[in-house]
């Protein structure tokens, strides 16, 4: 029996969560989400716009419950990057065998990449591309690469319209300017997401990191096919900044070391001469 | 996953960022070395460039969730309004995720000294700029 901590529960993340919930080996589902449903996510959704005000984990939640009332289901409406919230993250993941990113703000993915490689759980994640051409899903093992080789590995490069900066709100989405993905798209990555991480329960099944990018339309220059899967593994980034070995000799291993070391090392830097 | 309040945040600093600010100031007059102050709940690094024939001071903002989150950087020195140019003389440099090659802040490979490095390209393109009024990287958007 499993237990699957989710981060996601948007139009992607329902899907999975649906999915992975008419699985009979998990027993328990930790749902975060902090988002409240607003009428135009109806388009893309299970929920009618009818459901807008209400917390995206409560409609899941009640979703899940008329689907399978024996299975236990924990809702967090929080935002993983509050560092108030933290410490208890980290306790639900230790809870968990395994976790699912549904979620498509970078920072949020390097959050939840920290969090599972601490715990040395497996994760997935799945991706749309721009205008529901195609997607990624990607599954994570301890000592595989991290969300952070993979990125820079794979650069983003298929993109199907360049984005523009907004001088007036540099740090600002720029969500508005790429082609929205059809629901069509959406679920069919969502079904290859939620397979991946189904693998992840299967003892006889491949436990490597995974990358699969999914063709969905032919685009010139970017699929000569479709649909495709394509299946390749991703290595670990030596140099990574993120998940390379750091140098031992350097590391204090108990916390008041680390303090103290910082607290030096910031002391020098303060006046470097 | 803070800077400042996670084991994670502050191996990152001992053992990456940190190091390479000692590198960088190994080689420099005490005039053009990086001073960090801590900032809010997370570093400031205040330092001055001269790219060409003027010396800039700047100070580069490591956020609580950097590395995630790229530096941001802004120019004390009073600029003049130009492209790449963003309110508060924030230089307009990159963002996490971005699409574009040029702008892409990658936190597997970059450190703040990477951002330091930036700032320097962009104040060079400036002073081309206040010449010809022609910003010299077209690819740059």
């Amino acid at each position: 029996m499993a237990h699957v901590i989710q981060v996601g529960a948007g139009s992607g993340g329902m899907v999975v969560l649906d999915l992975l919930a008419h699985d009979p080996r998990i027993h328990k589902l930790t749902l975060i989400e902090p988002d409240v449903f607003k009428p135009h996510n109806a388009e893309r959704h299970y929920f009618p716009a009818t459901c807008a005000g209400r917390l995206k984990v409560q409609l899941a939640a009640q979703w899940l419950h008329e689907r399978r009332a024996d299975l236990l289901v924990e809702t967090l409406p929080w935002d993983i990057l509050d560092p108030q919230i933290q410490a208890d993250l980290a306790e639900r993941v230790a809870e968990a065998d395994l976790g699912v990113c549904a979620v498509d703000n970078e920072a949020a993915k390097f959050c939840f990449d920290s969090l599972m490689r601490r715990q040395r759980k497996p994760w997935t994640l799945g991706e749309v591309l721009s205008g529901g051409i195609g997607g990624f899903v990607h599954r994570f093992v301890p000592d595989g690469p991290c969300y952070g080789c993979v990125a820079s590995y794979l650069q983003r490069s298929v993109e199907a319209e360049k984005p523009r900066t907004d001088y007036a709100d540099p740090a600002g989405a720029q969500a508005a300017l790429r082609i929205p993905a059809n629901k069509a798209a959406i679920f069919a990555i969502a079904s290859w997401h939620a397979l991946l991480t189904l693998q992840l329960l299967d003892p006889s099944a491949d436990r490597c990191s995974t990358t699969l990018l999914v063709a969905l339309q032919k685009v010139d220059g970017i699929f000569d096919e479709a649909p495709r899967v394509h299946r390749f593994c991703v290595p670990r980034l030596e140099t990574c900044l993120l998940c390379g070995p750091p140098s031992q000799s350097e590391m204090p291993a108990r916390a008041d070391d680390l303090d103290r070391a910082l607290h030096e090392a910031l002391s020098r830097l303060e006046h470097p001469g | 996953m803070g800077l400042l309040d996670s084991q994670e945040g502050k191996k990152r600093l001992l053992t990456v960022e940190l190091p390479a600010i000692e590198k960088y100031n190994a080689t420099r007059e005490p005039a053009y070395r990086i001073r960090v102050v801590r900032y809010a709940d997370g570093l400031l690094l205040r330092y001055r460039l001269r790219p060409a024939h003027n010396d800039y001071d700047l100070e580069t903002r490591l956020y609580s969730n950097y590395p995630v989150t790229p530096p941001e950087t802004v120019v004390l020195t009073p600029l003049e309004p130009c492209p790449h140019l963003l309110s508060g003389q924030t230089l307009c440099l990159w963002r996490t995720g971005s699409l574009s090659a040029t702008s892409r802040w990658d936190p597997a490979k970059h450190t703040c000294v990477f951002a330091v490095q930036a700032a320097w390209r962009w104040l060079a393109c400036y002073e081309v700029w206040y010449v010809t009024r022609q910003w010299p990287l077209p690819e740059a958007r």
